[in-house]
């Protein structure tokens, strides 16, 4: 395939794509993949010689409803996905509100779900992952069943890691059903939600709190009962705050409290409780190096993930344990370092 | 300790592969296991990371030989109830830890069969699962961070209480990674609330292909039960000759199914598994609602391997798993390979999550049906790939099944895994010759020259 520098290329196969790695790497080209673009928001990428695209690989392989499981490619995007998985009640439970993002997007930035704290993160919905290393292998890893220990967890790595091990292709995930019946109550406290021992999700903005139930019908109607609050049908599910600086405040669950009383006053935010995110959006980064000392003081962090052109600031914080480590790794499956190089904390 | 006789009761973990160790070390601590760490690296004598040995694969037995390093001594449990987690070290016996918990209406959802005696540090290692990891995932969704012992004696925490810790996830690496990578001493689990309700229902059908219709609607209904777990007659008359347990003997294969959640919720979902079964030509259906009724229910299931005792003086427990629709084909292909070889075959597994424990009961003295027993597992191995099924659901690799890898991996995907082992053990200490066959680090894409000894 030919390359010339600035080019977005769309591989329209796998072969495709490794065939292109596999020059990048021979030539030293710096390679940006993108899916929706809908999260490139994230560390301090290098500007790239050749942008990928996924979008020539959005088709869906299998899906097996009575198993639980879809192989799909990449380039899909998540709400086309979503949209046709609901024929049948069911839920890849990635992020409610995913805009343009593939499903490759979402896996490599790591992002989940409002409702991971019921139904875990994004990491523990992958099953199998098929990648293109930086050098053009095409690995594959875990398999298409729903419990499974044979071999590393390759597929785990590759959520979070920004693409930096393989440009992801293929994933199988584990599906979920959708029960019939839902709910969402206006609390008038977070700890009113304690009266449900494991609900869908509490969320909390500036305009309150409110809880997310899901069942049968009967198990609804009797939990609803609990609380005085108003009480809607369905789940709302409200978008992440918008700005042109967003942030992902990440601390553990029971700290929730006291981050939402230091989330600067003039930024807007979405707290996930018993998850220990928040999502937050601010005009300007005042406040944000004193959240994150906070943050880090307890093992957390807190997140650039998206800012204006040009605006400078730490993106990620302290750099994590076992760096050298980090980019061992990389340097395994991505020798000539070509892949979305930066993306990740320190430097990497 | 070296004494002979003491070297050999750490000689092998459950399976049935031993080796010989050179010394077995106690560590009461993470300093300690860096102390052993450092010394086999610096002799180049291969680690061996024990719980308490009851390991179906041989990840824990010591068949190159080294140092078997027996994590019991570490019995950290520090429960955060604000967090929901635990630090928990190595040597915690799983139950203890749920035990621990309990008292704050909290328990750890991994439940392997032996978790009266298994250890924390044996089911991060393996990813191990149970009954319950039907709903809530195997080992690797319950670890938040693991402190580990690297190559060189170094100790690193990966990972965190707070969500998403930055970076490649190196802990979820580590999880299920079996030993080879470095030594966990310590982890931070994250602890669930118990639910208040709870219905245990025992079902028996005229025969497996029915009980595994069951298991296939249920799970296309939109209920993912609790826990799913099925018994063939077989086993349900062992269990019942050796205690009794209540389990319909007359029944071609028995269903247990639990649900948990509000106590709304469990009814209507009781309800739903009931009628199906029901539809499937069930011939009993018992549902328990109290602790003691419940108890009963599960005694069967979980005093099956113990039950096999008296069939033959020796057993081979699988582990493979297929996608839950093809159950029903699996299973009657399992069954024929059984028949044809006149083996004692039983099955109990964990129905809803495709995950099968095909075991024979047979006399290991006898070379000839020794090797049968062999054969016929590797059989149903075969039988479970071709059913777009992998090699384990939950007891790992380890040695058993590690020559099988090329069976479900090609070379470059073997590669792959055998260059992030390289990357956290270069020297090839910790725990040699597991989980990937030899010259797995064969493909070498970028034109290099393979490693010596390694063949292409």
């Amino acid at each position: 395939m030919g390359v010339t520098a600035g080019e977005v290329v769309t591989p329209a196969d796998v072969d495709g794509l490794a065939s292109l790695l596999e020059r990048a790497t021979r030539e030293g080209l710096a390679v940006r993949v993108v899916g929706g673009g809908t999260h490139s928001g994230f560390g301090d990428p290098e500007g790239p010689d050749v942008v990928v695209s996924t979008a020539g690989l959005a088709g869906v392989h299998s899906w097996e409803p009575d198993d639980l499981t879809i192989v799909v490619g990449a380039g899909a995007r998540v709400a086309d996905t979503e949209a046709m998985l609901r024929e049948r009640q069911q839920t890849m439970v990635l992020p409610e509100h995913p805009g343009e993002a593939t499903i490759g997007g979402i896996l490599a930035s790591g992002v989940s779900s409002l409702r991971r704290g019921r139904l875990y993160p994004t990491r523990d919905r992958v099953l199998e992952t098929i990648v293109v290393t930086g050098d053009g292998r095409v690995v594959r890893s875990g398999g298409r069943v729903v419990k499974n220990v044979t071999g590393y967890d390759l597929s785990r790595l590759h959520v979070g890691a920004f693409g930096s091990l393989g440009v992801i292709v293929s994933v199988c995930l584990k599906l979920w059903p959708v029960p019939p019946a839902s709910a969402t109550v206006n609390l008038a406290d977070p700890s009113e939600a304690d009266r449900v021992v494991r609900p869908l999700a509490v969320l909390q903005d500036r305009s309150g709190t409110r809880l997310y139930l899901s069942g049968t019908e009967r198990e609804v109607e009797a939990l609803v009962s609990r609380f005085d609050g108003p009480v809607s049908p369905g789940l709302a599910w409200p978008e992440d705050p918008a700005g042109p600086w967003r942030w992902s405040l990440r601390v553990p669950p029971a700290s929730m409290a006291e981050a939402i009383g230091r989330i600067p006053s003039g930024w807007d935010y979405l707290a996930v409780h018993g998850v220990g995110e928040v999502r937050a959006a601010s005009a300007g980064p005042e406040g944000a190096a004193d959240l994150r000392g906070w943050a880090e003081s307890l093992g957390g962090r807190l997140v650039v993930v998206e800012r204006p052109e040009g605006a400078s600031f730490d993106p990620w914080g302290a750099p994590p344990p076992g760096l050298h480590l980090q980019r061992r790794l990389i340097e395994a499956f991505d020798p000539a370092r070509v892949l979305n190089r930066g993306f990740l904390p320190g430097g990497i | 300790m070296v004494e002979p006789l003491e070297l050999h009761l750490y000689s092998k973990d459950a399976s049935l592969m031993r080796g010989k160790p050179l010394a077995v070390a106690f560590p009461q601590d993470t300093a300690q296991v860096a102390e052993v760490v450092r010394i086999a690296g610096r002799t180049e004598t291969p680690i061996v990371a024990r719980g308490a040995g009851t390991g179906l694969a041989a990840g824990a037995s010591p068949t190159e030989g080294g140092i078997v390093v027996v994590t019991t001594a570490m019995q950290e449990i520090d429960i955060d109830a604000g967090n929901r987690t635990a630090w928990v070290g190595a040597g915690v016996i799983n139950l203890d830890l749920s035990h621990a918990a309990a008292p704050y209406g909290l328990y750890f959802a991994p439940d392997p069969s032996s978790q009266q005696a298994c250890t924390i540090g044996g089911n991060v290692a393996n990813n191990s699962g149970g009954p319950h990891c039907l709903a809530e995932g195997n080992t690797t969704s319950h670890v938040l961070a693991v402190e580990v012992v690297l190559a060189g004696g170094e100790v690193a925490v990966f990972g965190s209480a707070a969500p998403d810790p930055i970076g490649l996830d190196l802990r979820g690496l580590i999880v299920g990674s079996e030993g080879t990578m470095g030594i966990v001493t310590r982890a931070l689990v994250r602890l669930l609330p118990v639910e208040p309700g709870i219905r245990t229902l025992l079902m028996g059908f005229p025969d497996v292909i029915a009980a595994s219709v069951t298991v296939s609607e249920v799970i296309a209904s939109g209920l993912v039960p609790a826990a799913l777990e099925m018994m063939d007659q077989r086993m349900t008359i062992a269990v019942e000759n050796w205690l009794r347990a209540g389990l319909p003997v007359d029944a071609g294969a028995v269903l247990l199914a639990e649900v948990t959640g509000e106590e709304e919720g469990v009814v209507s979902q009781a309800d739903v598994i009931a009628s199906i079964a029901r539809a499937n030509g069930a011939t009993s259906i018992e549902i328990a609602e109290d602790p003691e009724h419940r108890a009963l229910l599960w005694k069967g299931r979980k005093s099956a391997f113990g039950a096999i005792a008296q069939l033959a003086p020796d057993y081979y427990l699988h582990d493979a798993v297929v996608p839950r629709t093809r159950l029903v084909e699996t299973m009657r292909e399992i069954y024929a390979i059984a028949d044809r070889d006149d083996l004692v075959m039983l099955n109990v597994f964990h129905a809803g999550d495709g995950n099968l424990h095909p075991l024979i009961a047979f006399d290991a003295s006898d070379p000839v049906v020794y090797e049968k027993v062999r054969r016929a597992g590797d059989e149903i191995v075969s039988i479970c790939l071709r059913n777009g099924g992998a090699l384990s659901g939950e007891h790992g690799i380890g040695l058993e099944k590690r020559d099988l890898m090329t069976d479900y991996f090609e070379p470059v995907d073997l590669d792959a895994q055998a260059r992030l082992k390289e990357v956290f053990d270069p020297g090839g200490i910790f725990n040699p010759a597991k989980v990937l066959p030899h010259g797995s680090r064969c493909f070498d894409f970028a034109g290099g020259k393979p490693p010596e000894g390694t063949w292409v």
